[in-house]
């Protein structure tokens, strides 16, 4: 067993490669696509009608960025529009005394949404002011504002690229997180594969007929691609934890935990995969397919919580990404053990059945 | 009362096998070996043996279900139907019984080919629970017996065709075993890395006195090799016995070479026709023909090249190879 796993280090000293370049690609896509920009804030460009004095254009800018989730920048008409033109903005705001506008050029989602906010500062203010008239206090205004602030009920907003309440789950980690459970994938069913290639060359038939057990050849094979996985894992995480300052949570013992489940989870999928292809090359073409749909339907690409479809939030429910995904945000997050416990158990089981299955697959062929 | 009933019948079971091991039993044996891919039949009523010492030689075209069979022997795959003995225990109730004895040479090249040859025996000698300055020596060994001692530290896949068999020859001898058994080891290398395997594995057999069983598709190999040969066809075993009394199948025939410039379908046509003649076989320079043994056609064959204006550049009458053995057997050639 252990001449197994150390045989498959030595090979995979001298031909590197395959898992360098997962790496990397890890790398390459989590800086990509969240790396540079501070995310889960929605810049807002925002040009003020002169229907306000300045004044009133100070409150209305303060009040609309009270919220964490966008920046309402000022700037004049023309850049706002340019901004918009060139895509450099998703869309902009134009500010009036009673009423504003929203200057877009193509469908975004989180149009809605920043429209939803605006307005409800709009009608709060249009009542307050309706509400002043009506009782004659000039004071009122002020008043209420206090009053509101230990308002018994909140509202939190959310983008539609991830939750942003008070500087949790942002999307920089949501990219961190998918993005290296996606390439992981490929590293450790690639790695597997090496079962596959083993029994096409023939050396798989020559350890067999050696005194070393049946057994003990699975476990070195699986050893080894869920040792390379876990840690390739854990290697970007702690790069972007200590290099890049990324807030993964504290609960270094639990990551580690939620890192093993699932990489064993996907070892055991990939074995189950070898069980049912017929050849190497098959296992080739699946891999990209399976990563590629899991990381997709499992949230790796986006959250879940984007997703309504019901097949696919069923699909989604068998798919060890979706429980990876939501055991790092429950603990980037600082959800308790209990909360933590429901994904890892799936994801072992998973692991058991696939394993199971594959193995036995395996075995049927001749 | 019941359990001492079976435990006598076990002690009773275990003095037969005894008595085998004193030379009851072939070293192996095989009854009535057969082998089902779905439909297919790779191997059927397979009956072969080997004496200790013994060279034996399975011979057949690709296809012929010898790797098949090869992979029944040496426990890799479960047989359909039939079975295998090592000095008389059977092989497929318990694989353990001959794999620390056996030592198979595949027919592909079973290493790792990004490692080097040492990392590869260091590899497959721990498997087999060698370690230290045993596994070191035998090593050097295997490394001697197979004459890559001085190119050990290159990487296989640099190996040229000829050195990767012989280090693939040298992983299956790393720890000793009794018999040998190797799955055309010779395909598709170079005349004199060929040469040097023969050689080596007939100083295996005759000096170290290790039982081989040699399976190829060449005739001049398991004519050089083996005391006794068996040949395969569909699955089947069609004629077995030593080189000499294989050939007697046919000693009432002998093979007329007529070797040509190029091809003349015409005039093998015509010599199919002849009387007397048993069959024809046209080959890339010439014609061979079976006839009943000293049949006088040479002149009707003369008469024949000259009606069909052919130039005869040499005539031989031949006594019958393994080769011819299988043709008479089979109707067909053993290389297509
Ligand atoms: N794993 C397998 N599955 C299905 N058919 C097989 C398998 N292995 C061999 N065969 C078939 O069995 C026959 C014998 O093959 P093989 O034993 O490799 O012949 P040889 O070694 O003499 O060339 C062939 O027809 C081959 O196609
Ligand atoms: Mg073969």
């Amino acid at each position: 067993m252990k001449s197994i796993f150390l045989l498959q280090l030595q090979r995979l000293r001298r031909e590197p490669l395959m898992v360098l370049s997962m790496l990397g690609m890890t790398f390459i896509f989590v800086f990509f696509l969240g790396g540079f920009k501070t995310y889960g804030q929605l810049d807002v460009p925002v040009y003020l009608d002169q229907s306000m004095n300045e004044e009133e254009q100070d409150a209305l800018l303060a009040k609309l960025n009270e919220s964490e989730s966008y920046v309402f920048t000022e700037t004049d008409q023309k850049t706002a529009e340019k901004q918009v033109a060139l895509g450099d903005a998703a869309f902009a705001m134009k500010g009036m005394s009673d009423n504003y506008r929203m200057l877009t050029a193509a469908d975004d989602p989180n149009q809605v949404l920043v429209d939803q906010y605006v307005k409800q500062i709009y009608v709060e203010k249009l009542r307050l002011k309706e509400a002043e008239q009506a009782t004659g206090d000039a004071d009122y205004r002020s008043k209420v504002e206090a009053a509101l602030v230990n308002a018994p009920i909140t509202l939190t907003a959310s983008t539609a690229e991830g939750e942003s309440t008070s500087g949790g789950y942002s999307q920089r980690n949501h990219f961190l997180f998918g993005m290296t459970l996606f390439f992981s994938i490929y590293t450790i069913i690639f790695s597997l594969s090496k079962v596959a290639e083993e029994k096409r060359t023939g050396t798989w038939n020559r350890v067999i007929l050696s005194p070393v057990k049946k057994l003990h050849l699975y476990i070195g094979h699986l050893a080894y691609s869920f040792m390379i996985g876990f840690l390739q894992i854990v290697f970007i995480f702690s790069v972007f934890r200590y290099g890049f300052d990324y807030e993964i949570g504290d609960n270094y013992g639990m990551i580690l935990v939620a890192v093993a489940c699932y990489t064993f989870a996907v070892v055991a999928l990939g074995m189950l995969l070898l069980g049912l292809v017929k050849s190497l090359e098959q296992l080739n073409a699946l891999v990209p397919i399976i990563s590629v749909s899991m990381a997709m339907i499992g949230g790796a690409y986006w959250p879940i919580e984007a997703v309504s479809n019901n097949v696919i939030l069923g699909i989604s429910k068998v798919v060890p990404v979706t429980y990876g995904m939501e055991a790092l945000k429950g603990i980037s997050l600082g959800q308790s053990m209990s909360t933590l416990a429901q994904p890892l158990a799936i994801l072992v089981v998973i692991g058991v059945l696939c394993m199971g299955i594959g193995i036995n697959l395996m075995e049927r062929k001749v | 009362m019941l359990s001492s009933f079976f435990y006598t019948l076990k002690e009773i079971n275990q003095t037969v096998s005894k008595m085998a091991l004193k030379g009851e039993y072939a070293v192996l044996e095989t009854t009535n070996l057969k082998k089902m891919f779905k439909k297919n039949v790779a191997v059927s009523d397979v009956n072969l043996y080997l004496d200790k010492g013994e060279s034996v030689g399975l011979l057949g075209p690709n296809g012929a279900g010898k790797s098949t069979a090869i992979s029944m022997i040496s426990s890799l795959v479960k047989p359909t139907a039939g079975d295998v003995t090592w000095h008389g225990k059977s092989v497929v109730k318990d694989p353990n019984v001959i794999r620390m004895y056996l030592g198979v040479v595949p027919q592909d090249i079973a290493l790792y080919k990004e490692l080097t040859a040492v990392e590869n025996l260091r590899f497959f000698g721990r498997i087999y629970g060698l370690k230290g300055k045993a596994l070191e020596s035998q090593m050097a060994n295997v490394l001697e017996i197979v004459g890559l001692t001085e190119r050990k530290n290159e990487l296989v896949k640099h190996y040229s065709g000829g050195m990767q068999r012989r280090i693939n020859i040298a992983v299956a001898l790393l720890h000793e075993p009794e018999i040998i058994i190797m799955d055309e080891p010779t395909v598709g290398i170079d005349p004199q890395s060929r040469n040097y395997i023969l050689e080596m594995v007939q100083k295996l057999n005759q000096e170290k006195g290790m039982t081989v069983l040699y399976t190829s598709h060449y005739m001049e190999e398991v004519e050089r090799l083996c005391d006794r040969i068996y040949i395969m066809d569909h699955g089947k075993v069609i004629a077995s016995g030593t080189k000499q009394e294989l050939t007697s199948i046919l000693s009432s025939e002998e093979t007329i070479w007529i070797e040509l410039d190029r091809s003349y379908p015409d005039l093998a046509a015509e010599l199919n026709e002849m009387e007397g003649v048993l069959r024809v076989t046209e080959t890339d320079n010439g014609i061979k023909l079976i006839t009943p043994k000293n049949s006088r056609l040479l002149g009707s064959i003369f008469q024949a090249a000259e009606r069909q204006q052919v130039q005869i550049t040499s005539l031989n009458v031949q006594v019958p190879t393994l080769e011819d053995v299988f043709l008479h057997l089979t109707g067909r050639k053993l290389r297509d």
